[in-house]
């Protein structure tokens, strides 16, 4: 199994602007980054290209980012999902829990913490992929 | 903000009625003689009950006077909550852009280091100053959605001296600086109270604050606490500071007031206190003279009238 040297993240963030220029500070880092703007545009995404960790907004036309995590832990589980929103509300946080969220994070956010949970969800998620391919054997892998 | 106590029901109060009831019986054992003695003392006890009547009425207006205030501070504030929530939640986008941006020109500038000449400098001076006020911006909007927040409590045994007095020796250090000196004062064999103890820590350490602010320098703060007759339990927080003058008084809660230096303070501590101490079932009061000092009052209910988790 190959581990790739930086995690790859994809930013869903209706604001353009947002996703664009948080895209180009994290791929400065070294991060392998794309950006879209919907969360049925990242499930289309999701099935062409592995990712290891989905920073998600809460609050976008057509769907939302809760309904969005709800799918995208549904087909893969192992992906690590983080919320990064301006709408902080109670019920939304134990809504994203519930639905195996790894991070809720409000705007603003300093870069260094988002880049700092973003390495903790991409090392969570490498743990949990060797134990599956240790428990699984030789051969055995995980999508997502 | 406080009302006031509830008065015992008075044996005085059946005076008129039990001279009324003992004429009554001496006429019909007696006979018309003594009429006229029988009249005099019922006309007495008449007046007495009517005076008493009248303050019973003056009493009872002026408890729906204060009930109606807390009822439109308690509506204020939740409007208000749910107004600057909405408000909080729409600028934090433009927010988390405009950092973002500042971000992404201090490395560009940081690649084109050296070759800028004098004004990189200034450049970098200008982001830092964004950056600074993206971050004080981002922290108002913060605590705005903590004020709006709806966090239900979580009631325990608490030792309301030991948690005052943790909260005291947190303020203390900063105070002694500024040579203010802390003086306790917290009554002994307190009964443990039922109630959320980080939340009762947030409402004591921001009167604290205030009252450190209060003072300045040179000065006292006195805590007091004590158990009511209604076995609820008052911390008290007394300083000697410049007092709040009476025009302000009753803005005192009220959401961004604040007669602090623009930057120096939100003016969302105390509606956040008083928003607490209702969701504890107590409530919030203050005392002022200007010049003199200003006396908090956080009471606490009785452990019987507080809800359980």
């Amino acid at each position: 199994m190959s581990i790739a040297p930086k995690p790859r993240v994809l930013i869903v963030d209706d604001e353009e602007r947002f996703r664009i220029t948080l895209g180009k500070l994290l791929g400065s880092r070294g991060l392998e980054v794309k950006t879209l703007g919907s969360g049925r545009e990242a499930l289309r995404e999701l099935e062409t290209s592995a990712y290891d960790v989905v920073l998600l907004d809460v609050k976008m036309p057509e769907m939302s980012g809760v309904e969005a995590l709800a799918a995208i832990k549904k087909t893969y589980p192992n992906l690590e999902v983080i919320i990064l929103t301006g709408h902080a509300s109670v019920d939304v946080a134990v809504d994203i829990m519930r639905l195996g969220g790894y991070e809720y994070l409000l705007k603003p956010c300093p870069l260094e913490e988002l880049i700092d949970k973003i390495e903790t969800a991409w090392e969570r998620k490498r743990a949990r992929e060797e134990r599956l391919s240790r428990l699984a054997g030789p051969g055995g892998s995980d999508r997502g | 903000m406080r009302l006031p106590e509830q008065n015992p029901l008075c044996l005085l109060d059946y005076l008129p009625s039990a001279m009324m009831v003992l004429g009554a019986g001496a006429l019909w054992i007696q006979g018309p003689r003594l009429l006229i003695p029988v009249l005099v003392l019922a006309g007495f006890g008449s007046l007495f009950s009517v005076r008493r009547l009248q303050a019973e009425i003056r009493r009872t207006s002026e408890q729906r006077c204060l009930l109606d205030q807390q009822l439109i501070q308690s509506q204020k504030l939740a409007s208000i909550g749910e107004l600057s929530s909405g408000i909080a939640h729409e600028i934090n986008n433009p927010l988390a852009i405009i950092g973002q941006e500042v971000e992404w020109i201090r490395q560009l500038v940081g690649q084109a280091a050296g070759s800028m000449g004098p004004a990189e400098s200034e450049i970098n001076d200008s982001l830092q100053e964004i950056a600074r006020q993206v971050d004080r911006c981002g922290e108002i909007t913060h605590k705005l959605l903590d004020f709006a927040r709806k966090q239900e409590p979580l009631i325990q045994r608490v030792d309301i001296n030991r948690l005052v007095e943790d909260m005291a020796r947190l303020v203390e250090r900063e105070a002694t600086l500024h040579n203010i000196r802390i003086e306790r004062n917290y009554a002994e064999g307190l009964p443990a109270s039922r109630t959320d103890a980080p939340l009762l820590r947030q409402v004591v350490l921001n009167i604290l604050n205030n009252a450190t602010h209060a003072i300045g320098k040179d000065g006292v703060i006195t805590i007091r606490t004590r158990e009511r007759d209604d076995a609820g339990i008052d911390i008290q927080v007394s300083d000697t500071g410049c007092g709040i003058p009476p025009e302000n008084l009753d803005k005192i809660f009220d959401p961004f007031f604040t007669t602090k230096a623009p930057g120096k303070g939100t003016g969302l501590g105390l509606s956040i206190c008083h928003g607490i101490m209702e969701r504890l079932g107590g409530c919030i009061s203050l005392e002022s003279r200007v010049g003199e000092g200003t006396t908090f009052t956080i009471q606490l209910p009785p452990v019987s009238s507080r809800g359980e988790s």
